[in-house]
């Protein structure tokens, strides 16, 4: 009989790759099987993250692959909702103030994006979308703070602080939608 | 296997003899009044696939966002006398229908699913997906009956409200309807969409699995012998 013993020094590694039974191609990136738990967390993680890259703006090139339209469709009630608030001293209840700031805002976003096409920008009509109503965050932070300003009174003071708040988280939109559109320019 | 053989000897009982409780067939040639032996497995999947509902929590909530958006919309100067608080109800019920639907209820009633992908260079294309090879664990023809019909029914609903909204100046509402038409369109562009192009991968792909799936209603034929008196 052959010695088939190894010396004790010789150390032995390898690697065995068995391939994987007969998966269909279409496995790979498929979807189709998840359970709904993961579905529902991965599009909540893909709003926060956003969320968060509007709060601190750093450029990012990935975020805006998986675009949604959920974070806009909140900031939007709820500004809509603080705008309409303010006027409750009218007869009725401010209805159609609140569906104009939703067609000013949706339809408004529309036209730039349109535009943006039609000139030749290489973002998809979505992802542009998707930018311009994240980043009202900022406004409607500044809406708050307009809020609680103005309970507070009413007058010219309250009027220069309001000023100063809206153009600074105007500017910070600005520069969060640069942060989003990174790679796009 | 016994069922098909003990009512093959039945049929002939006339002529030839063969007692039943033998179960022995008679030796002669397989004819006609022989009953065409079933797989007993694709038995067993028809018996799954006319199973009622199997996803009764998908089924439930296909169509319970729609539903209750369109019934909302009907009631709402019952339910509250605030336009706001029933324009945010009917759009977050819209928006969380459109995500189930397109999510949750597509995949698990029917097997088909399209979202969009922005690849590496910034190109956004569309994905049409659908199941190739009809499981066991797929769908029931009951679910994918209200599938279709839930899928299909609303936006015409929706549309009729348009109409209905322009012609009586309720101007207001304009925007909602859209939303509602735009957001439940889409969906079902989207599933047609899916549909029709997976049925051809599913020709090309699984010919075999595709007919075996869709075996007819096969019933044994009656013994065409004569039966005894």
């Amino acid at each position: 009989l052959a010695d088939v013993s190894i010396a004790e020094d010789i150390t032995v590694e390898g690697e065995i790759t068995v391939p994987v039974g007969s998966r269909s191609p279409d496995e790979d990136y498929s979807t189709l099987d998840e359970p709904v738990r993961e579905t529902i967390l991965r599009d909540l993680k893909a709003v926060g993250k956003k969320f968060v890259h509007v709060m601190y703006p750093k450029k990012s090139s990935a975020l805006l692959r998986d675009w949604d339209l959920w974070g806009p469709l909140v900031l939007c009630v709820s500004l809509a909702l603080m705008l309409q608030g303010g006027s409750a001293d009218s007869k009725d209840d401010g209805g159609p103030q609140f569906a104009e700031v939703f067609v000013i805002i949706w339809f408004g976003a529309v036209v730039i994006t349109l535009n943006s096409k039609l000139l030749g920008g290489t973002i998809s009509f979505f992802q542009s979308l998707c930018v311009l109503g994240y980043c009202i965050l900022p406004l409607t932070v500044a809406m708050l703070v307009c809020r609680l300003v103005l309970l507070a009174g009413s007058g010219t003071v309250s009027f220069i602080i309001r000023l100063i708040v809206v153009v600074a988280m105007f500017g910070w939109s600005t520069l969060a939608s640069t942060a989003f559109l990174a790679s796009e320019e | 296997m016994k069922q098909v053989e003990a009512a093959a000897v039945r049929g002939r009982g006339g002529s030839g003899g063969a007692s039943p409780l033998t179960g022995r067939s008679p030796p002669q040639a397989p004819d006609e009044t022989e009953d065409v032996s079933l797989d007993l497995g694709s038995e067993e999947e028809l018996a799954l696939r006319k199973a009622e509902i199997r996803h009764p929590l998908a089924t439930f909530f296909h169509l319970f966002f729609r539903v209750s958006a369109i019934i909302t919309y009907l009631l709402c100067d019952w339910f509250s006398n605030s336009f706001v608080a029933c324009f945010v109800t009917i759009l977050l019920l819209l928006s969380f229908d459109f995500w189930s639907v397109k999510n949750v209820t597509g995949r698990l009633l029917v097997g088909l699913r399209w979202w969009n992908q922005i690849d590496e260079d910034g190109k956004s294309h569309w994905v049409f997906e659908a199941k190739r090879v009809p499981t066991v664990a797929a769908s029931t023809e009951a679910e994918a009956r209200i599938f279709w019909l839930g899928l299909i029914i609303c936006p015409v609903i929706w549309t009729v409200f348009f109409f209905s909204t322009l012609f009586s100046l309720k101007l207001k509402w304009l925007a909602l309807v859209l939303a509602g038409i735009s957001l439940q369109t889409a969906n079902l562009y989207g599933y047609i969409h899916c549909k029709l192009g997976g049925q051809k991968s599913i020709r090309r792909a699984t010919p075999r699995l595709f007919v075996a799936a869709d075996v007819p209603r096969n019933r044994p034929f009656p013994p065409k012998g004569k039966i005894p008196r």
